[in-house]
């Protein structure tokens, strides 16, 4: 009797083993061979997964959360709904696609009567915005990071009047990167994906440069 | 008793989780509502007292992109658009069609019945009956022409890539450019942010040219010296929004400025000194994102306004 | 030849063609004569990729370490001190992410979407607990699972509470794993990170929704020990069959029971089962025919789960973000000053087709019509069972740990008189 006891839990615990190792198996090969080139913008498609040396379609990347700014319409979700207070995500900006230009629709309020950082005339409620002069007739801003809260107010001003170069991002610096995120979950845009941790930003008009690795 | 009290209450608490959990998931809605809204609606609006004018007339035309629109002496409307020009009489019949192979982004015409165009860096001369008259010299690789104004013996063309108007005689011999910059003689320069950059020919004869990066209109002697120049920056009604508008313009037959913009869509007119007086069309009459209204004037002083998102030509006149 | 000039002429054509657009896209950039450098867009790096070998590696020797102290040390305090790690490294350190419990989503997503690609830490964080408590028992909710972890330090007064309410209040967990699977396995959502209860006291930041619900979890802990283990954590479902077929398993005595009844009230869990002294073990014949009641109920309570499931595939197919835009495109909102919903503005600006749209979304209701049959075919037989479970009485002369129930916490050693000589 506690014999065939214990051949039958013996059965079943292998059958349990068996079947973790094939799920686990099935993956690995997954990630091993299937579709790994598809990855980040530098694949080319060339269908030889294998011998690709692409830093993307190394083994098993960690993946971290990024919103495409191309699909986002800034409803304002990303300040509301984010785990983290204030939000993760924070308006970037892409100097190399930024006009300089004296009447900013990302930094003034539409309404503004006279151009002048005074507090009133400000786009940006929490006042994240710097101006300062450059050279006539051109201003560079710049985003106090810690006061930005991502609402995207800014970036829908540039994108309306300007070149499009305030675009929401998650900084990792900030994000926890759940496994799911909350603001992935509730982006109406579905502009957020996981992207490999090597190429974490997916900025648009510019080729991002990640700070160097310590 | 005391021990089951415990126990029923917690039980209670853990199932409370377990139905809010449920209640969260299956029935909770979205907020839609933006605390941080951008607003626009307060100036799509504007002043409804200089809102003077009404659409009288709309009408589509056989182009499948169309980029410019100009008017000759005898009141025809001409329209450059994908592959070719379409020529229209004033109540939009359609009166003659070119094909031009390549897409013209600026047309103007003078007064023999020749068509000039700006195609990509250079300029073509056409006729009405479909033939090149004479095709010019490019302006230089970085070209890009987006105005192209007739006086005289004079052709000016608006070089939005390099920033600066060419001077050419009729034959398309360069001249001078007029707009580089230069301290000495306070010629400020042209900031040009995007491929739109007018000029035009006022009815006494003098060029005036957009400098959009600074929101403004200058008046420029043939040879390039700086006469005057104003401007008017402000997302308000009363002003050019955004990073560089005025995007296009035409002279009303009384001299006035009628001027488009895009970022807010909206059509507007401006006396010689940049006083503002009246709006034409307010942004609600266009499709959000609108780019490049051209705008002509006809001999009623009707505006006509090339709306290249709808694809049509549309026409205001006083009310 | 010919051919080949006109080739290299439709090669120019489609040059020019590109350069025009090319041109007129192009925004002419300032140029500054003062001197002026722009400056470099910052980008901060995401956590270096190698800790998460570092996670793994904890995870590991946690749970090397806490079956040897549960199965050969028995030792409740060095046990206690390693679920105190386990808070400080997985709960406060790592934040909560990512844990076995998700990792069921993760690894189900992996199946069932080959566009996923699943990083190792992942499959690991799902595998390797499993793993262990096939051979020692659910060591990993002892004191390598944080969520375990912080609900044990609370369990002030642990009530028991019956094995009648035991038995239907686990169920719960039952049914939320197979809606976690089921949502994981549509790419609809991660139902159990969603409602996580304490990863907001692991941050230490988050909304006032979130804080409430770990709070009361936690007080509700005081009083029934490890609610969120026991009623709720859908990876204790997996780990609770894995454990019954163990091959070692913490074990309340060293040696023979004496039958004292010392640790009968050891256990905050109710994992003790009691001697059962069946006076008059039953005749076969009452054994035969229940058992063909069993044989006959299950497959009944299936097919009846699953029918109902498919009935219900709509509304749990609603949550789905496919299946709400297609909803919104049908039933625009009607009601007055409301304006359009941003999904519907999202939708317009992407400028994509509504029949795709459609398309999308009847793909992802087919699957949740399949998903709920099977679904609702599983929660049948959970039901099924149950019952079986409750009729089926078994003969049993010690105290012993449920295997399945039990969390290898190794309290109830320390009640046992009986102590081996060292």
């Amino acid at each position: 009797m506690q014999n065939r006891r214990d051949f039958l839990n013996m059965l079943c615990r292998g059958s349990i083993l068996t079947g973790l190792a094939a799920t686990t198996g099935i993956l690995v090969y997954r990630s091993v061979k299937g579709g790994n080139c598809e990855l980040g913008s530098s694949c080319t498609n060339c269908g030889k997964s294998d011998s690709c040396d692409l830093p993307e379609a190394s083994l098993f990347r960690q993946t971290v959360w990024q919103l495409d700014p191309s699909k986002c319409i800034q409803c304002g979700r990303c300040a509301e709904n984010c785990v983290m207070s204030p939000s993760a995500v924070k308006v970037t900006h892409v100097y190399a696609m930024c006009g300089y230009c004296d009447l900013c629709g990302g930094y003034l309020k539409p309404d503004t009567k006279n151009i002048s950082t005074a507090a009133e005339n400000q786009l940006c409620p929490t006042a994240a915005i710097k101006r300062k002069f450059v050279e006539d007739p051109f201003y560079q801003y710049t985003i106090d990071e810690p006061l930005c809260i991502g609402c995207a107010k800014c970036v829908k001003g540039c994108g309306a009047f300007g070149n499009g170069s305030l675009q929401l991002q998650v900084r990792h610096d900030r994000c926890v990167n759940c496994n799911e995120c909350a603001i992935a979950r509730d982006c109406p845009a579905d502009a957020f994906s996981r992207v490999p941790a090597n190429k974490p930003y997916l900025l648009q008009g510019i080729e991002a440069k990640p700070e160097e690795r310590i | 008793m005391k021990q089951k009290i415990i126990i029923i209450s917690a039980i209670i608490l853990l199932l409370t989780l377990v139905a809010f959990m449920v209640k969260d998931f299956f029935f909770s809605k979205p907020d839609n509502t933006n605390p941080y809204k951008f607003e626009l609606d307060d100036l799509r609006k504007g002043d409804t007292a200089k809102a003077v004018f009404t659409e009288t007339l709309q009408f589509k035309t056989g182009l499948e992109e169309i980029h410019g629109i100009a008017i000759d002496l005898e009141n025809q409307i001409y329209v450059a658009g994908k592959e070719g020009v379409e020529i229209f009489n004033s109540a939009g019949k359609t009166l003659y069609k070119i094909n031009t192979r390549s897409t013209p982004q600026s047309i103007s015409v003078n007064g023999n019945g020749y068509i000039l165009l700006g195609i990509q860096d250079h300029i073509e001369i056409w006729n009405r009956d479909g033939k090149q008259i004479a095709r010019w010299n490019s302006c230089g690789p970085e070209a890009v022409i987006t105005s192209i104004a007739v006086q005289g013996n004079n052709v000016f063309a608006a070089d939005a890539g390099q920033k600066v108007v060419y001077r050419y005689d009729k034959q398309g011999k360069l001249l001078n450019k007029i707009g580089l910059k230069d301290p000495a003689t306070s010629v400020p320069g042209f900031i040009i942010p995007s491929p739109y950059f007018d000029l035009g020919i006022s009815k006494d004869g003098n060029l005036w040219v957009v400098n959009p990066g600074r929101h403004s209109f200058e008046k420029y002697t043939f040879d390039g010296a700086l006469l005057i120049s104003w401007s008017k920056a402000s997302m308000a009604m009363e002003g050019f929004c955004g990073c560089c508008n005025p995007s296009n313009f035409a002279f009303l037959n009384d001299s006035l400025f009628v001027t488009s913009e895009k970022g807010i869509e909206r059509v507007k007119i401006y006396n010689t000194d940049g006083t503002f007086m009246a709006i034409v069309a307010t942004p609600y009459q266009f499709e959000a994102g609108t780019k490049g209204l051209d705008l002509a004037v006809d001999k009623q002083n009707r505006i006509l306004v090339l709306d290249p998102v709808k694809k049509l030509i549309r026409i205001f006149q006083q009310k | 030849m010919k051919k080949t000039l006109a080739i290299v002429f439709l090669v120019f054509l489609f040059a020019v063609q590109f350069m025009n657009s090319y041109a007129i896209q192009r925004f002419p950039k300032p140029e500054f004569e003062s001197g002026y450098v722009q400056p470099e867009t910052l980008l901060p790096n995401p956590r270096a990729e190698m800790l998460a070998i570092l996670d793994i590696a904890v995870l590991i020797i946690s749970l090397s370490v806490v079956s040897w102290l549960v199965i050969k040390k028995r030792n409740r305090n060095a046990v206690f001190w390693m679920s105190v790690f386990a808070l400080a490294y997985f709960g406060f350190y790592r934040e909560g992410c990512v844990c076995s419990i998700g990792s069921i989503q993760n690894v189900t997503l992996a199946i069932f979407d080959t566009s996923y690609l699943i990083p190792l830490s992942a499959i690991i964080f799902f595998m390797a607990p499993l793993v262990y408590t096939a051979f020692f028992g659910r060591t990993f909710c002892a004191a390598v699972c944080p969520f375990g972890a912080i609900q044990d330090l609370v369990a002030f007064s642990p009530q028991k509470l019956g094995s009648r309410l035991n038995a239907v209040l686990g169920v719960i967990p039952y049914i939320y794993l197979g809606l976690a699977v089921l949502y994981a396995a549509t790419g609809t959502d991660f139902i159990i990170c969603r409602y996580d209860p304490f990863v907001g006291i692991w941050r230490l930041d988050a909304s006032f929704g979130m804080f409430i619900f770990g709070g009361i979890l936690l007080v509700v802990g005081i009083f029934i020990a490890r609610p969120y283990c026991r009623f709720l954590c859908p990876y204790g479902v997996l780990l609770n069959w894995t454990s019954r077929f163990s091959r070692k398993h913490i074990t309340i005595t060293p040696a023979e029971c004496i039958q004292c009844r010392l640790c009968e009230n050891s256990c905050p869990y109710d994992a003790i089962e009691m001697p059962v002294t069946t006076k008059n073990p039953e005749d076969k014949g009452t054994m035969a025919r229940k058992l063909i009641f069993i044989t006959i109920l299950i497959p009944i309570l299936m097919l009846a789960g699953g029918w109902v499931g498919s009935r219900l595939h709509e509304p749990l197919a609603s949550v789905n973000a496919k299946v709400r835009l297609a909803k919104q495109i049908l039933n625009p909102v009607t009601e007055k000053n409301q304006p359009e919903t941003f999904e519907i503005e999202a939708f317009k600006s992407a400028g994509k087709q509504q029949s795709q749209a459609f398309a999308e979304a009847s793909v992802v209701l087919h699957k949740f019509y399949i998903g709920s049959w099977i679904l609702g075919g599983f929660i049948g037989l959970v039901f099924g069972g149950l019952i079986a479970g409750r009729m089926m009485t078994k003969h049993r002369t010690d105290y012993t740990p449920n295997k399945g129930t039990c969390l290898s916490c190794v309290r109830c050693v320390d009640y046992c008189p009986v102590k081996l000589p060292k």
